[in-house]
Parts: structure tokens; C-alpha cells; sequence
């Protein structure tokens, strides 16, 4: 491969060469090469098909506004080879191709455009209504541009940080750098973003003059030596800027080198400060075949021949509206690139001694003059034309560099609502007014001349330093004068499009939306810019508006002339480049909770499960009716870990009005060394709670709730005091102490093995609280309780005494058969004994009434405004609400699955729960039934998924089933 | 982030630290007698405020307390009240 | 060239001064009440009025996912009717709505969602919806991208499979629906905003606009997000809404790799391919009131976690476009659709929250006989907004919402 040499602009080493992989072929590149640049330089010219016309398609910009130069890069697709640095053994793959990119059987699409006006879709292939379904077969398989696997799989790691900076500057180009100093030479910390690999921007290509023998790219890197110097500016290379939110938040993600030990980094950046440098791209030329390989824009021609070395042509013509654009021919012409021509838009005021350098070098120039058309593949004609179409010329070349102007990349601007209007004098959307802490500078703001455009990012950065009152309002004062004195925003090119009708003039060219689409969108009606990107998908492509976004607010507006409507920039949206799932994924931890026990309950067999955000066992053998664990509760003693449910500790002196708002119960009755079971609604009646308080002394409370309330407890409770200023406190101790339920007819047996205290059933009766310790030494509280139906004991124990305590209680359980019990058995021992779980036996929109639990309401409780008790009171005596009602099944041991259906003519309830009943041998559930079908005695017909219409019978029985008389428990 | 609130305890923080708690009703009316008009009004019913209202906040991933701010629904910033 | 085409829904009309009924909301419901009272009513004379253009709101920010597995009976035949009605419009309206039946799998990641799914599955099959309890294997089978290891958060135990639903492209429904509507006569005013509703002796009487006043004995306010605004601004009726920004995002266009809607409830997420080929995804809100429209860089990244951790290999995939839309969130999940009682030819149809647009032709027939009538259709008589003061919350949702403390 041929590379010009020796020139100063040059980010490619040629000593070291890259080695990857394209269509079966080893190709060479050079270090500090982007794929696209490498593949250039190898001969490639065409690097994809276009979507719809399956159109060749290479190398057009150089920043990724298109999917133009997207390729399958190690089995990831749509990466965009411009942007992306050339890494050893790449292997790189030509995507919606059928065939090689050179040779596409699928090229005869684009013929097909007149079959395939804006919307054709919409218009077609419904009737008759049966060929729908192939048409969209067909549909699918056209669509889309990259591929992925089902079985890829990412690697590497992908890293995320979250800075914070007083200042955060978008763009290291000249504005951006200058911007950075400034803000940091006033004590700021400043963060910098640049989304190519190295900072200069439009200054680092270029070979003319910032000061007398200073050429631009030289006064680019003596800007970054400066920038390095400083210790409180922060820069990130290959790092683009994505997103920007109010309060000034910015998210980029970087792009990790060599020397990284991440292939990408999200970054989210909190700053006082936002300067946005991030300067021009241009606007493409609107011509026939716009897009097609062999045309290029200014920047692209420029940079690949100084940056990359690589000339893109060997005989070229320009179409242009820039000074840019003659300052690149001369450079190109100079590097040994021929010149037909330089057909310039403007006919006014181009800078003189830029066309002279033109006349020269004997380089034709037209002013008034912009291409008609392209012609070839590859590229072999071009036809230029007057504004107004009538006169024409023909050149034969192999290069057309073709630009309407400069266009600015207002996309950070936008989403962080700066308000832009459209300017007539720059053909910019201008910044009219800015957000706090919200700052512009550089070429977006139209700037053209070099040292206007860095005292322009001076004042950006002063600006931020006096917003985070470090002013310095003389050098900000003095830099002002400076950016006076300087020529002002030049006037830019307002023409959108050459004289043509459009029918392969593209406006958008990753959905292959020509300007005659637009025209037939406007025609149909479809008036608002964002309804045409809708209808006709301009700019909802791979690169969203980077190529439409600018053109196609001003032919919209050309549309509305003679209605006056106001020329209006393209929504712009997150992310402003697209950017990997894997990217914003990040480290992505899953953040869940676990016991004390949780290693012991897995190494005694526990099946574990992820509950709201803890872990806990389910299962402890394959058995999944637990017949075994329930019937050893039932009979001998076993052991639940039951650490999740949430505990706390109220006090102060108001700790009981408090209780007294949130609970349905009377919670003043509630002696020391007793707990009272109650439950907590919501405002519409709702039982949203239940759980029991101790009081350990005058104004000091225990209590718990369900695990799924433990985190949000205290916020309720506040919440529905929040008017009072009532004096109390709360600590939620839910990780702070670690409970077993000890249950079982032999658990008294169990604890008095360990402990000195009198348990008897006479000094520690059912619903007694205690605190003593055991073992000699762990201090425990302890509950009886009978969630399960059986004498229970309820110990809390320390967090870090937990696993001491249960092994103690395993050891002294031996004899008397003790074993692990998990969620499901004790799941089933609760139903047995009628007892109920807030969420499976009820609804959102279940009442306490409805689950049989009014009786827990105080009605004469007077004066405490308890939350839901309005509703209680008018809800109390309505009919045919959903409530609760025990069942047994009829002839049948099989019980019904849990969430089968109720019915007569209509769905009337659900089944909550149904099991088979290893204690009493038969079927038993739960279910919420329209009342009055939850009268006792009456038969409920029941629909299980897959039934046919097969129902199964059951009867409504009091509940529980199981020790009614609740003996058990208090024995 | 995008939203900041200010917590009367820890300052300006993060809007997602917070939980919202709803349109400032002023206290729960007396619950004796209340016609169920009267109590859905103040339990369910919204003004859906295009523009600054007063409203409820917990700093629920900080120190817990709960307070009112002004909230510009338009702009999802929170401002000063007097604005 | 310009003259080749027809404006699709006509040519902008002058704005009357009066009109049998007025329809605050240019989106899919109020579009789609038009064009039944226009077609089956006989009632031409109507006149739409959008603010900014048809389809700005939700009808252009919505997931595009049609189904008809909702959780309750009042619910199901709604959408079941909805979801019949994409074929048969597609014929009416001669607008293809690119209706893609490639069915819904509702992911399942624990016991209890597998209870809470056959609770659902039995009353789709009970109303003659059909839909399926599968298991994690046939999950794969059917979406080979899927990852059903064990060592996810969420390991997938099954999913709720629901044949008939699918995606409709969102947009051409807005622009049939006024194809439609303005091929009766419907005046469809675009860039024209309601500034008031005027009321006498309890009836309502007119309509303000930025352009002028219209005389109407009817006004249907169906206008999304905005609704419960407008009510409460125009006419001091508060209602049971909070207004929620939901946001939702799309990667780069890929060939096909999902071949159904997947949606999550453990991920709080869904992704469905695009016809284009794009993956879809999102379901996130901000859990407070706001009419931004404005996205979060929280939940990009959320999004991106969630979806990655069911199918895996998206993580080689670029998210290109973030947006949101607004969701006017009711206590109970369900929509309000009432008329007629607080004022004398006031309508209303809102509160949808993120499913308005699986239900907007469905409504749209229902509302426009309500209107037309006077008398409500039962279908749509539990959705009365008299049911938050009756203590009888819809139960759509099984599980409390959480979006504020006080519920």
C-alpha cells in the first residue's frame, strides 16, 4: 500500500503494521488506522449495500453519521469501521450483502424505487388480505442491516465511572481545548471529551496558518502539551458524548486502547458546568446518486489524505460551498491529487487569496456552479450545473468531494434544552438562549476564523469559572475584546439541493428515503418534520439524523414558504451516537441479600430462591410437596430460617400514637411481655400488612412486618404522620438480628435443651414475649407464635449470634428428630391451619373485611385517624366483593394448580392456594370468591387452564382444617 | 439523575434517592362521618398539575425524612417556592 | 409531481362554528371515536382537535404490542375485541396497519408468577382467548436467544404464551384512523389547542380555541397524558390520575432474531423486533408526575441490564434512539370511560396508562356508540369513574402499585 510520507499532519505509523481479516483475505494496515481508513488504503471503495436499493455504499464522512461503512466486526454488527481503531487479527464481514459487496444479486432493488413510493407499505400488500402474511415474511428478511447470533456472547469487560467536575467541556478541538485552560487556569476541575482518538479537531489535519509560521496542526498539539501540564483537567479520548440532562448530567462512553483494561466505558459525569465545543460536520450536497462510492465530503478527503496518507483519488472534482473546501483542493492538489475542478455554490465573497492559490495551480474554479449528478460504478463521471440548471459540464474522474457547507452539531444543544432558532446569515440553528450552566463556543456558533474560535472557547471557560464564582472578570472582559476584533460568523450556504427532481437524490441514506419521498410525504399531507421522519423514515436509521437531520428541516421549510412556518431543527435523542447494550450494561452486579444461614441452609439441600431481595430455601429435597419436612413438623420439631421478615424498634414519646395511626388494632393494649398480633391497611381498607408488636418498655416497641414490607416499613410510617411533628423514632433491625422459627410438637423440649429460662407452657404461654439467653451467652427474643399450627417458638437472635444459635438448637434437636424446613412446607402448614400470605390470599384490592381478618379492626379505638378506616367502615357491608373462603375438594386427591379459576356463567375468584393434606387426606385450599359464594356449605366450580371445559368441584368449609380449636399451638 | 431535590437533611441530591409521595393535600380530613365523595377527593383525586406544585418527598436512600418541595411538573425541576 | 398524491386525510379545513361534537385529542382513541361515530353513527359533523400534529403522544410512543391476556374479566373482552378489530380496519380503512401476529411470551420467574399466569391463562381460555402455560424449555425453543441459565437474577421458569397478539405498526393507525375519519367528513385540526370547555346549566355548550370558539353539545376529552390537565385546569375535575413518563428505546435495525414479544414483569421489561428489524424495549417510568417527555440516563442503563441478562447476545447490539411518552396512571391500572354525569355531554376516556394503544379501536367503537346513544354500552359500564369512591378497585393489577406512598 502506497501512503504519502513525511507529511507533519500524518496519525498513522508507518513502521508498524496491523494485520486483519475481509472476505478470507489477510490485509495490512497501519497503526493508528481506523478499520475504514485500512480498508481504504487496501483499494476497498464499496463497504456495504443500503438497505432498501441494496445501493453500494462507501466511505462518505468520517465521523459515522451513517451506516455507510458499518461491517460485522468480530461477530458484532453494525460497527461503525470510521470510528473504530484497527486492531490485530480483526475480522471484519460485509453486511446485507448477498454475495460480496462489489457484486450484490440483491443490486436489481434499487431499479424497483418507482414501485416503492413513501409509505408503500402502508398502501399495499393488505390487499387481498391473505397475501399479508407472506408479504411480511418477505418484509422481515429484507429488514435490518447487521446480524447477531443467538448464541454471541460479549467479552471483555466493560467498565463504568461516575466523575464529578465543575466543568465539563464537549469537543477537544480548538474551542473545546482553549475552553479547558481557560476554566482550569481559574481553579476549576474540568473534564474534557473528545469522541476522536486524539484532541486537535478541525486544527489537526490542517496544514494553513494560525499565527505567522505557526500551521494549525501545529498549534493544536502545543494546546494539548498545555492541557497536559494541567493537573486539574481530566481528558478522555475516544470518548463520546451521548447524552446530556438536565442539572447538567453527561454520559459518554469511551472506547478503551491498548493500554485500557476495558473495551468500553460508560462514563456519567455530574458537573456545575457544561461547555459544548463540539463544532461542525458538513452538510451533505443534494444531488442524483449523492451517495454513491467516489463521493466524499471535504473533511473525508482532507483527513485521509493528511491524517491517514492515503490520497482518495487520482482525478477529482469539487462541489463546494466553504472556504474549506478550496483550502482541501489546494492541499490534495498539492499531495498530488488532479483537479478537474472546483464548482463552488457561492458567487459572492469566497476569501480571494484562497481562489488565487486555485488559479495557481491552473485549477478551473466555477463559482455559481454544484454537481448535477454522479455517474458510474465505480465512480467515473461527474456532471456539474448552474444554480438554476441551465448550463451543464461533464468531467471525467474518479473522485467527487462534494459539501453544501458547514452544518453544526447542535445535538448536545438540543437535549440539554438549549432553545435553537434558525439563523439566516450562517444557515445555522443558533443557540438563542441557554439553560444555566450551560455554555456554547467554537464553529457551532458559526465561527470560521481560527483565533475567533479559540477566544470564543476562552470565553466559554471563563464563563463556567465565573458560574462557579471564580470570576475573572478582566481576563474575560479582555478575551471578549479579542473575539471583537476578529472577523465575525461568515455567511453560510442556504441552497438545500441542486436543480434536480430528486428521484436518486438521497437524503437520508440509511433508510434509502430520496428527496422525492419527502416530497411525496408533503404531498400526502404529512407536513410536520416529524411526521414526514415517521412516514418516510428519514433519519431513523442506524445513524438517525446525522446525515437527514440538517437537510431535511430546511426542505421542509422551503415547502412552507408561502405558510410562514418557522424553520425548526429535527428532535434529537439519546443516545446522540449508538452506543452497545454491553456499554450501558456496564459491571451490571446482581445486588441481593442473604441470611446467616444462607451457606448452611445450601449445604443441607436447601433449593434456594430469590424473594424480593433475598435469597431464601424453598425446597430442601426433590420432593416438591415437602411431605417429608411438613410431616416432621407436624410430629417431631423442625427449623425455618425466617431472617427476612422485616423488625423494628419504635420509641419516643408519641411511638404509640404512632402505632396507633398505622395499625387496624388497639395497640395501647398491648401489656409488656405479651405481642399482639394486628395488621396494617392502606387507605382504601386494603390489607397491605400483618405482623406483631411487644412492647419492651414505656414507649419502646418491637414489632414485625412481612418480609416484602421490611424495606418500606418506616417510610409508611412517617408518611402517614408526616403533619403531626410527633416525637418518636424508629430503626429498622431487620438485618441486625437473625429469627428461627423453632416449630413443632417437640420444640419446647429443643429450647429447654439449650436454655435456663422457664418455658414452660404455664410461665411462657402462647402469645407470650420473653427475653432471656441461651447457651449461657446469646441473647435471644422470643415469640409464641403458630403460623404453622403448631407450639412454636419465634427466637431473634443478634445477626452475628445467629449461626451460633442455630447449630446449638440443630445439636440439641437431634434426639427429638429435628430437621430443615423451607417456604413451601411451611407454605402448606399455614393453609392447613387457615392462616393467610398477604399477596397470595389477597389482592390489591383485597379489604381486611374480605379476608375475614375484620375482627382484627377496633372500631372504638377513638381519635387516631388510622389509616383505612374510612374505607373499612364503608366497605364493611358491601356484597359481591371478592373474599376469602376455605374449600376441600370433592372425590378427587388431586388438587387443583393455584391460580385456577372459579366459575359459573362467569369468572367468580381464583384459587390462591390448593394442596393435597398429608395430615388430614384430602384436598384443602384457599380461594377468593364473589360472595355469596364464599358461604359455607356452598359448591365452587373450578377451571384449570388446559381443562376443555373439564370443571373439578369443590365445597366451602370453615376455616382452619386443621386444629380448629388452635390445642396445638397453645399446648 | 436529570431530577435533583433538595433534602432538608443532606442537600441537593439525586432525584432517584427519593420517593415521591404525592400532591400536597394538607392533613387527612376527620374521618368520622366522612361521605365516600369526600374521602375519595382527598385519597385518590389529583389536580395533575401542569406547572409548580407543592408536593411530597422522602429521602428514602439517604436519611429517611419526609418533606414538601415545589416541583415545576413541566420542566421536572424542582424550584424555589417563591417561583 | 406534488399533485400526484392526495392528502391522506384531506386537505386542512376551515374550522366551523359549530360542530355535533368536539374531540380533544388528536391520538389513536380520539381518531378512532371519530371514524365509529362518523361510519356507524352517522354522525359527521365532528371536529378533532391536536395541539401539535396526530399521533405527537402516546399513539407515537407506545410499545406497539397488541394482546388480549389482561388479568381480569371486565378487561379481557375489550381487548379480545381490540385485537380482532386489526384485520378488519386494515380492510375498512384500506391502510395497511401491518398487524405482525407473532404472539406474546410473558416470561415467568418464580412460583408465584406461574400462579398469578394460570390465574390469567385459565380466564383468557375460560372467555376464549387462547393462551398457554409453557415451560422454560419450549421458552428456548421458540426464542433461541433466550437464557434460561440459573444463574441469571431472574431464572425463567416458563411463560405465559399468547398466540394472537403481536405488534401493529403504531403509526399507520394514526394515519389511517384519519384517513378514515376524514373520508366521512371528520374535520381533523391540526396545531389547534383547546383553551377552555364552556359549561351552562350543567350541559356543555362550546369549546375555546387558540383559533376561536366552537358551539358543540358534545366534547369527548381523549387526550392521553394530558387528560387529567386539561380536566382539572378547563373544568376543576380532579381525577384519580398521576401522570408518569415512560420511556422506551430502540437498538440498531438487526435481521431477525426475535421471532415474539417478550415481556418481563421480574425485569420490569419487554423487546419485540420491529418489522424494520429494530429491537424495541423499555417499560421503565419515573415513579413521580412530570409532562417532560424527557428521558433518563437511569434507565438506559437499567433497560439495558435487564435485557441483556434475558437475551444475552443483545449485548452486541447498540441502542440507537430514547424516548418517552406520557402514562396517565390510574390506582387500579384500569382506564376511566364515563359520560354524561357530571356534565351533560361531557366524555371522557383516559387514564390508560401504558395501555392505551393495545385498546384504542375497541374504545373507539364503544365511546362513539356512548356518545352517540347517550347510553353506555356495558362493556364499558366498569369503567365508570364512580368506582374509586365505591371502594371497587378494578383489579387488573394483582399486586399493589407502588407509585406513590399514599395508596
Amino acid at each position: 500500500m502506497n501512503r504519502l510520507k513525511n507529511k507533519p499532519t500524518l496519525r498513522v505509523d508507518t513502521a508498524q503494521t496491523i494485520s486483519f481479516t475481509y472476505k478470507k483475505k489477510t490485509f495490512k494496515g497501519l497503526k493508528g488506522d481506523t478499520i475504514a481508513s485500512a480498508l481504504f488504503a487496501n483499494g476497498i471503495r464499496i463497504f456495504s449495500r443500503s438497505l432498501k436499493y441494496h445501493r453500494p455504499r462507501g466511505l462518505y464522512s468520517m465521523d459515522g453519521e451513517c451506516s455507510n461503512t458499518s461491517m460485522e466486526v468480530n461477530g458484532i454488527p453494525n460497527v461503525n469501521t470510521e470510528k473504530v481503531l484497527l486492531e490485530n487479527g480483526m475480522q471484519l464481514k460485509a453486511q446485507n450483502v448477498k454475495g460480496s459487496p462489489e457484486l450484490d444479486i440483491m443490486g436489481f432493488m434499487g431499479s424497483l424505487d418507482r414501485a416503492m413510493p413513501a409509505g408503500f407499505y402502508y398502501r399495499t400488500m393488505h390487499k387481498p388480505a391473505r397475501i399479508w402474511p407472506m408479504a411480511l415474511k418477505q418484509i422481515r428478511k429484507v429488514a435490518g442491516l447487521g446480524r447477531i447470533s443467538p448464541d454471541f456472547r460479549m467479552t471483555g469487560e466493560y467498565d463504568e465511572i461516575y466523575p464529578s467536575a465543575d466543568v465539563c467541556v464537549l469537543g477537544g478541538g480548538p474551542a473545546g481545548m482553549a475552553a479547558a485552560a481557560a476554566a482550569a487556569e481559574s481553579g476549576l476541575r474540568v473534564i474534557l471529551l473528545e469522541a476522536r482518538p486524539r484532541l486537535g479537531g478541525f486544527f489537526d489535519y490542517r496544514q494553513s496558518e494560525f499565527s505567522p509560521g505557526v500551521p494549525l496542526h501545529q498549534h493544536a498539539r502545543e494546546l494539548e502539551a498545555h492541557l497536559q501540564k494541567m493537573p486539574n483537567i481530566r481528558v478522555f479520548k475516544h470518548t463520546s458524548m451521548v447524552g446530556a440532562y438536565s442539572n447538567n448530567l453527561i454520559t459518554a462512553f469511551q472506547k478503551g486502547d491498548e493500554n485500557d483494561d476495558f473495551e468500553e466505558r460508560y462514563l456519567e459525569i455530574r458537573a456545575h458546568s457544561v461547555v459544548v465545543a463540539t463544532g461542525c460536520i458538513e452538510r451533505p450536497l443534494l444531488f442524483e446518486n449523492n451517495e454513491r462510492p467516489g463521493v466524499m465530503q471535504i473533511a473525508c478527503a482532507h483527513r485521509l489524505t493528511n491524517t491517514y496518507g492515503i490520497l482518495p483519488g487520482k482525478r477529482a472534482v469539487f462541489s463546494i460551498a466553504h472556504d474549506l473546501g478550496i483550502e482541501a483542493a489546494v492541499d490534495l492538489f498539492d499531495a498530488g491529487l488532479d483537479i478537474a475542478a472546483v464548482a463552488d455554490i457561492r458567487q459572492d465573497a469566497p476569501n480571494e487569496s484562497l481562489v488565487a492559490e486555485l488559479a495557481q495551480r491552473k485549477i478551473p474554479y466555477l463559482s455559481g456552479w454544484l454537481a448535477l449528478s454522479a455517474h458510474g460504478s465505480p465512480f467515473k463521471k461527474v456532471v456539474l450545473t448552474t444554480l438554476q440548471g441551465t448550463f451543464e459540464k461533464k468531467f471525467e474522474c474518479d473522485l467527487l468531494v462534494a459539501s453544501a457547507g458547514m452544518t453544526p452539531v447542535t445535538g448536545p444543544l438540543s437535549m440539554a434544552q438549549a432553545e435553537l432558532s434558525f439563523d439566516h446569515h450562517t444557515g445555522f440553528f443558533l443557540p438563542r438562549s441557554l439553560p444555566a450552566g450551560l455554555f456554547a463556543a467554537g464553529r457551532i456558533m458559526g465561527l470560521n476564523d481560527p483565533q475567533a474560535i479559540e477566544a470564543s472557547g476562552r470565553i466559554a471557560g471563563l464563563s463556567a469559572a465565573a458560574a462557579s464564582g471564580k470570576t475573572s472578570e478582566t481576563a474575560l472582559s479582555a478575551t471578549r475584546a479579542t473575539l471583537a476584533g476578529r472577523p465575525k460568523a461568515d455567511r453560510g450556504n442556504n441552497l438545500v439541493m441542486a436543480p434536480v427532481k430528486g428521484r436518486k437524490t438521497f437524503i437520508c441514506f440509511d433508510e434509502d428515503t430520496t428527496v422525492k419521498n419527502i416530497k411525496q410525504a408533503l404531498s400526502m399531507g404529512f407536513d410536520a418534520t416529524e411526521l414526514i421522519k415517521r412516514f418516510t423514515a428519514a433519519g431513523t436509521g442506524p445513524g438517525q439524523g446525522g446525515i437527514p437531520g440538517h437537510n431535511l428541516p430546511l426542505l421542509v421549510a422551503q415547502h412552507h414558504t408561502d405558510t410562514g412556518t418557522r424553520t425548526r431543527p429535527t428532535t434529537v435523542r439519546a443516545p446522540l451516537v449508538p452506543t452497545l447494550m454491553a456499554t450501558y450494561a456496564g459491571t451490571n452486579h446482581d445486588m441481593s441479600k442473604q441470611t446467616p444461614m444462607h451457606a448452611s441452609q445450601k449445604q443441607e439441600g436447601g433449593i434456594m430462591r430469590r424473594i424480593g431481595v433475598w435469597n431464601r430455601a424453598r425446597y430442601f429435597s426433590d420432593d416438591l410437596s415437602c411431605r417429608r419436612e411438613i410431616e416432621n413438623v407436624r410430629t417431631n420439631v423442625g427449623m425455618l430460617d425466617a431472617t427476612t421478615l422485616g423488625k423494628f424498634r419504635i420509641y419516643g414519646p408519641d411511638a404509640l400514637k404512632a402505632l396507633q395511626r398505622v395499625y387496624v388494632g388497639n395497640m395501647s393494649k398491648t401489656p409488656q411481655g405479651k405481642i399482639k398480633y394486628s395488621a396494617m391497611c392502606n387507605e382504601d381498607g386494603c390489607i397491605i400488612d400483618d405482623g406483631v408488636v411487644a412492647q419492651k418498655g414505656e414507649n419502646d416497641y418491637y414489632f414485625t412486618t412481612s418480609t416484602a414490607r421490611a424495606g418500606t416499613t418506616v417510610e409508611w410510617i412517617r408518611f402517614h404522620t408526616r403533619y403531626e411533628g410527633w416525637d418518636f423514632n424508629m430503626v429498622n433491625l431487620t438485618d441486625a438480628f437473625g429469627v428461627i422459627n423453632l416449630a413443632g410438637p417437640r420444640a419446647r423440649e429443643v429450647l429447654a435443651a439449650i436454655s435456663d429460662a422457664d418455658i414452660s407452657n404455664e410461665a411462657f404461654p402462647f402469645a407470650a414475649y420473653r427475653e432471656f439467653t441461651v447457651n449461657g451467652s446469646i441473647p435471644v427474643r422470643v415469640m409464641r407464635l403458630g403460623f404453622v399450627g403448631e407450639l412454636s417458638y419465634e427466637l431473634h437472635v443478634p445477626s452475628s449470634w445467629m449461626e451460633t444459635l442455630w447449630e446449638a438448637l440443630a445439636e440439641a434437636g437431634k434426639p427429638f428428630g429435628i430437621a430443615n424446613f423451607g417456604l413451601e412446607a411451611q407454605n402448606v402448614l399455614r393453609m392447613e391451619k387457615g392462616h393467610l400470605i398477604i399477596g397470595s390470599e389477597s389482592e390489591q384490592r383485597t379489604t381486611l373485611h374480605d379476608v375475614g381478618l375484620g375482627g382484627l379492626w377496633d372500631r372504638n379505638k377513638k381519635g387516631t385517624d388510622t389509616v383505612g378506616v374510612v374505607a373499612l367502615e364503608q366497605t364493611e357491608q358491601q356484597d359481591k366483593r371478592l373474599k376469602l373462603a376455605g374449600f376441600k375438594m370433592k372425590n378427587t386427591d388431586k388438587p387443583p394448580k393455584d391460580g385456577s379459576i372459579v366459575v359459573d356463567d362467569r369468572i367468580r375468584g381464583h384459587v390462591c392456594i390448593a394442596r393435597y393434606s398429608h395430615v388430614l387426606q384430602e384436598v384443602v385450599g384457599m380461594a377468593l370468591v364473589e360472595d355469596p359464594l364464599n358461604e359455607i356449605g356452598h359448591e365452587l366450580h373450578i377451571y384449570e387452564d388446559e381443562c376443555q371445559g373439564q370443571l373439578v368441584s369443590a365445597t366451602v368449609v370453615p376455616m382452619p382444617f386443621y386444629d380448629p380449636k388452635g390445642e396445638r399451638l397453645r399446648s | 439523575m436529570a431530577l435533583t431535590l433538595t433534602c432538608p437533611v443532606c442537600g441537593k441530591r439525586n432525584g432517584y434517592e427519593f420517593r415521591y409521595g404525592g400532591e400536597d393535600k394538607g392533613p387527612k380530613p376527620d374521618g368520622f362521618g366522612l361521605t365516600p365523595d369526600a374521602w375519595c377527593e382527598y385519597v385518590h383525586m389529583n389536580r395533575c398539575v401542569a406547572g409548580i406544585q407543592k408536593e411530597w418527598w422522602c429521602h428514602k436512600d439517604g436519611c429517611g425524612v419526609w418533606f414538601t418541595t415545589h416541583r415545576d411538573t413541566l420542566k421536572n425541576l424542582e424550584v424555589e417556592a417563591s417561583s | 409531481m406534488l399533485d400526484r398524491h392526495k392528502p391522506l386525510w384531506g386537505k386542512p379545513p376551515q374550522l366551523k362554528k359549530s360542530y355535533d361534537a368536539v374531540i380533544i385529542g388528536g391520538g389513536l382513541h380520539g381518531l378512532a371515536t371519530a371514524y365509529f361515530l362518523a361510519r356507524h353513527h352517522g354522525m359527521q359533523n365532528i371536529a378533532i382537535l391536536e395541539k401539535r400534529y396526530i399521533g405527537f403522544g402516546g399513539a407515537g410512543r407506545n410499545t406497539a404490542i397488541v394482546r388480549a391476556n389482561q388479568r381480569t374479566q371486565a378487561n379481557v373482552p375489550l381487548y379480545k375485541e381490540a385485537l380482532d378489530l386489526w384485520p378488519v380496519l386494515t380492510k375498512e380503512l384500506d391502510y395497511n396497519l401491518m398487524f405482525f401476529n407473532c404472539g406474546n411470551l410473558n416470561l415467568l420467574h418464580s412460583e408465584a408468577a406461574v400462579s398469578a399466569a394460570r390465574m390469567a391463562i385459565a380466564s383468557a381460555q375460560f372467555q376464549g382467548v387462547e393462551s398457554h402455560l409453557i415451560d422454560a424449555k419450549t421458552c428456548k425453543e421458540m426464542m433461541p436467544a433466550l437464557n434460561i441459565a440459573e444463574d441469571i437474577t431472574y431464572p425463567i421458569f416458563g411463560a405465559m404464551y399468547h398466540p394472537p397478539g403481536g405488534i401493529v405498526r403504531h403509526d399507520a393507525v394514526v394515519w389511517g384512523l384519519a384517513k378514515g375519519a376524514a373520508k366521512y367528513g371528520c374535520h381533523i385540526h391540526q396545531q389547534t389547542e383547546v383553551t377552555g370547555i364552556n359549561v351552562e346549566n350543567g350541559k356543555v355548550v362550546s369549546v375555546d380555541t387558540d383559533r376561536g370558539t366552537l358551539n358543540t353539545p358534545r366534547v369527548l376529552l381523549s387526550a392521553g397524558g394530558y387528560s387529567a390537565a386539561i380536566s382539572y385546569h378547563m373544568l376543576g375535575i380532579k381525577l384519580p390520575i398521576s401522570v408518569l413518563n415512560i420511556q422506551a428505546m430502540v437498538t440498531q435495525p438487526l435481521k431477525p432474531i426475535l421471532n415474539h414479544v417478550i415481556s418481563s414483569g421480574a425485569y420490569h421489561a419487554y423487546a419485540n423486533q420491529t418489522l424494520k428489524g429494530e429491537i424495541a424495549t423499555g417499560a421503565h417510568m419515573d415513579a413521580w408526575p412530570n409532562y417532560t417527555t424527557q428521558t433518563t440516563a437511569y434507565y438506559i442503563r437499567h433497560q439495558a441490564q435487564a435485557i441483556t441478562e434475558m437475551l444475552p447476545c443483545l449485548k452486541g447490539v447498540k441502542f440507537m434512539r430514547h424516548w418517552s411518552g406520557l402514562a396517565d396512571m390510574t390506582p387500579d391500572m384500569a382506564p376511566i370511560m364515563d359520560g354524561n354525569n357530571l356534565i351533560e355531554g361531557y366524555f371522557m376516556n383516559c387514564g390508560w396508562g401504558y395501555f392505551g394503544f393495545k385498546s384504542c379501536t375497541a374504545t373507539g367503537k364503544y365511546m362513539a356508540q356512548f356518545m352517540a346513544t347517550g347510553e353506555c354500552p356495558d362493556i364499558l359500564k366498569p369503567f365508570h369513574l364512580g368506582r374509586y369512591a365505591q371502594h371497587r378497585l378494578m383489579g387488573e393489577t394483582a399486586a399493589l402499585v407502588t407509585y406513590t406512598a399514599d395508596n
